[in-house]
């Protein structure tokens, strides 16, 4: 069988990596309407805000104060501190008490205009308070692009080879697929991590062709089939092609196929590789 | 008339008995904790072992047709709560003369466990710390122990709620947070933390639990002059290398040992700037719970790059091997592998796989999974296994001999976020890709093979975070559940279904088992309710 459209219809929607995969997702009760947006759904800002909310992470940073901060920082303490204030000749300052112990500069200013003087850290009482106060929020600016994994970004993750990509997909892709299946695939994604993540695994949402399927076969012999909504060790929940939905005790007799359209992808992803992985990826991204 | 009023004198004592609050007597003597729970529940495992067998047998089988709901208790006084939009009770229930202990974050609730009705509730505002579970109190006499978000002990009287004393053990401001139930062993309260956002070290306190005063802090990572600095770059990255210790061990009263389960590894997944091993991240310790001092370790997942955070409970159990009894540890770890060691020394008896994977390259000659150096979250992104498990308890079952997991098969792509020289924090982040299958195993210790498992049907991919937890009984009862609201039990020997019932919630915290009134009761929370089961009447 083949899945000629398998990706005809995937617009890029599957979640970005934001560090989700293993911190726990505040869900409870699993009532609908209880649930927030879902975190895939959210613009970057509002994710950053979500996981900030989540983990605790205290005052915002004010990140135009930071800005007018970076240049003052580099020119004053990233000889000592390192750029990123992650340490050089002088120690990390993000994981200072003295920067995690400020909000806004209220401490950071004036230890600043004291400095360190027995450790070699000069005084800054020269430099007027609101340039103190935008070193202060470049600093909690760094912590922030650390401690907030909700704001995270990859990096550029076309690493791949293309040509040796194009040669995997020819050997492997095209018993299941045609040249058609991967036509324009990499202009239909919105990052090249959203392609990676899509040519692999498929979002099956809003795409037909992708749904899981079931064939029941009730006690009395006659058999339901259309796509499933829902299935446990107890029940089965079907909607047929005219729409109708059935919710199946799945008791003694009741017998139940299900068909996963992606099983062999499922199957392959077990043994995929990162190389070809990547060389697929820096392929499928020139097929724009 | 002297007789009636003796009469009169007994009946009002009775009555007068029966109005006093249920709670007003709760009191434990110190060396009834961690003893084999029946008619109480003393420490999150139930008792020291970390087995969360019940010995009770009253339920069964043959009788489950009559298994239902006797009470239910609902948190409706809490809201949303920063970053949880509803309670969720990830706590195990404590039950001590008759009065059951829960919480969710910054909430305490006493629970007569006749009624369901609540005896008192006590609430902590927070400064900070991460709200995302609470796994319960700890027991001493009459004090209840709970620990706070921004990583405060408290002491509570167990009788009415009031506040004793309190003590703050870590800064909230350095992204640690508390999620943890304090352990209680003998004069000791022992309190582990959380926190890997921003590179500081795990520890573990112990505290006086008459006072307050601490009394040893053991570090997860080396300090100064430590031999073990030489798994670390530096003292620095050692100083910075997380390793917390937010799920509470178990101990061996018999050896005077505590085990711990260490978490993961800091920056996460960005290993570059600390090559080597880096201890005690990552491992299972054996302390003295004396002293703090550390006897042995073994470390499960050496230079951890995946979050692999080894927070399972190590099972302990004794069991005669090739003709020696034998005192063993194991643990279904996170990053896939089961270990059965000897729990007097740390040597290993068996390491294993027991999800797919194929990032180790073999077993070092301790028996330590060596990762495959290509397996590390990369630019371009690298594939590798989900967490194999997480907090949810597993179990272990005297009658079988098997440890029960729920664990997760599938894969993600790890990709390196700060590919710089000094990465911190996470430093990168996964997405899973394909189906995530949820899997109930029954695990023999003594080889790391699956006697049975159950696969759960399921459209949706696993959470990522794997529940339920476990609980198992002399009358070969599993109680568990799956990911649909169902509570499930399965004959512990052959994984059938025997029994399930669909609650308004998956359920989400530890699940407990005690004698009460005659009455043999299976208690868990599942979402913002309490849920309490026993046997009903046949003609109910």
């Amino acid at each position: 069988m083949k899945y000629l459209i398998l990706f005809a219809l995937l617009a890029g929607i599957s979640a970005t990596a934001t560090g989700a995969l293993c911190q726990e997702a505040p869900t409870g009760d699993q009532n609908p309407a209880q649930q927030p947006k879902p975190y895939q759904k959210m613009t970057a800002e509002e994710r950053a805000a979500s996981t900030r909310a989540f983990l605790g992470l205290g005052a915002v940073p004010d990140k135009a104060a930071a800005a007018l901060g970076a240049p003052l920082f580099n020119a004053n303490c990233a000889v000592c501190h390192g750029r990123q204030a992650r340490g050089a000749m002088g120690p990390s300052l993000i994981t200072s008490d003295e920067v995690l112990g400020d909000d806004h500069g209220e401490k950071l200013v004036l230890y600043l205009k004291d400095g360190r003087p027995g450790k070699g850290m000069p005084s800054f009482a020269a430099m007027p308070d609101e340039q103190l106060k935008e070193i202060a929020e470049f600093l909690h600016l760094q912590v922030e692009d650390i401690a907030n994994r909700g704001a995270y970004h990859v990096l550029n993750i076309l690493v791949g080879n293309a040509a040796k990509g194009q040669g995997y997909v020819e050997a492997h892709c095209m018993s299941c697929h045609t040249t058609q299946t991967f036509a324009h695939i990499g202009s239909r994604f919105r990052s090249s991590e959203q392609l990676q993540k899509g040519w692999i695994w498929p979002p099956r949402t809003g795409e037909d062709s992708l749904a899981i399927t079931a064939t029941v076969k009730m006690p009395t012999g006659s058999t339901i089939t259309g796509h499933v909504t829902q299935v446990s060790d107890f029940r089965i929940t079907v909607v047929d092609q005219a729409g109708q939905t059935y919710v199946i005790e799945r008791g003694p007799g009741v017998e139940v196929q299900i068909n996963d359209p992606l099983a062999a992808h499922q199957k392959w992803i077990m043994t995929l590789t990162s190389e070809d992985m990547h060389n697929v990826t820096a392929y499928l991204e020139t097929l724009k | 008339m002297r007789l009636a009023g003796s009469i009169c004198a007994t009946l009002a004592t009775a009555i007068l008995a029966s109005l006093a609050p249920p709670g007003a007597h709760v009191s434990i003597d110190p060396n009834a904790i961690g003893k084999t729970p029946t008619i109480s529940w003393t420490t999150f495992n139930g008792d020291y072992s970390g087995q969360r067998y019940s010995t009770l047998t009253q339920i069964a089988p043959s009788n489950l047709n009559r298994l239902g709901q006797q009470w239910i208790f609902r948190i409706t006084e809490v809201g949303a709560q920063r970053g949880a939009p509803v309670p969720i009770i990830k706590c195990t229930p404590l039950l001590v003369d008759g009065v059951l202990y829960i919480t969710i974050p910054d909430h305490v609730w006493a629970i007569d466990a006749r009624t369901g009705s609540q005896l008192w509730r006590y609430d902590w505002v927070d400064h900070g710390g991460h709200l995302v579970g609470q796994r319960g109190v700890g027991i001493w006499k009459t004090t209840v122990f709970f620990l706070t978000p921004d990583n405060w002990l408290i002491a509570l009287d167990a009788n009415t709620g009031h506040e004793l004393w309190r003590k703050n053990y870590a800064d909230a401001r350095k992204q640690y947070f508390s999620t943890a139930a304090p352990l209680v062993i003998r004069n000791h309260v022992i309190v582990g933390v959380g926190g890997d956002a921003m590179d500081m070290p795990g520890f573990l306190d112990s505290f006086d639990p008459e006072t307050g005063d601490l009394q040893w802090t053991w570090w997860s990572t080396p300090r100064k002059g430590d031999p073990a600095l030489k798994t670390w770059p530096n003292e620095a990255a050692s100083d910075h290398g997380g390793g917390m210790t937010w799920m509470p061990g178990t101990y061996d009263p018999e050896l005077n040992l505590l085990y711990w389960p260490t978490g993961n590894t800091n920056p996460v997944f960005a290993g570059q700037g600390r090559p080597g091993a880096n201890l005690w991240t990552e491992s299972i310790v054996a302390l003295d719970p004396d002293t703090g001092k550390l006897n042995w370790y073994f470390q499960v997942s050496p230079h951890d790059t995946h979050d692999f955070d080894n927070t399972t409970a190590p099972i302990l159990f004794d069991r005669v091997v090739d003709g020696k009894p034998r005192k063993l540890v194991a643990q279904a770890a996170r990053n896939g592998f089961f270990v059965t060691l000897d729990r007097v020394n740390g040597k290993y008896l068996v390491v294993k796989p027991y999800v797919p994977l194929d990032y180790s390259s073999g077993l070092s000659p301790q028996g330590e999974p060596i990762p495959i150096p290509d397996k590390d979250p990369s630019v371009g992104g690298s594939i590798n296994i989900v967490n194999a498990t997480n907090w949810q308890a597993p179990a272990y079952s005297r009658k079988t001999g098997l440890v029960y997991v729920n664990s997760v098969e599938g894969k993600a792509i790890y990709y390196l976020t700060d590919d710089s020289a000094q990465p911190s924090g996470y430093g990168g982040t996964g997405t899973g890709i394909g189906h995530l299958n949820r899997v109930l195993q029954a695990i023999d210790p003594l080889t790391g093979n699956a006697v049975w498992r159950h696969v759960y049907p399921n459209l949706d991919d696993a959470p990522t975070t794997v529940g339920p937890s476990i609980l198992t009984t002399a009358s070969n009862l599993l109680v568990t559940g799956d990911d649909q609201k169902n509570l499930i039990i399965y004959s512990a020997d052959r994984g059938e279904i025997l029994w399930n019932r669909e609650l308004a919630a998956n359920e989400s915290g530890g699940i407990i088992s005690y004698i009460l009134a005659g009455r043999q009761y299976i208690l868990f929370g599942a979402g913002g309710t309490l849920y309490a089961f026993t046997l009903q009447d046949k003609n109910q």
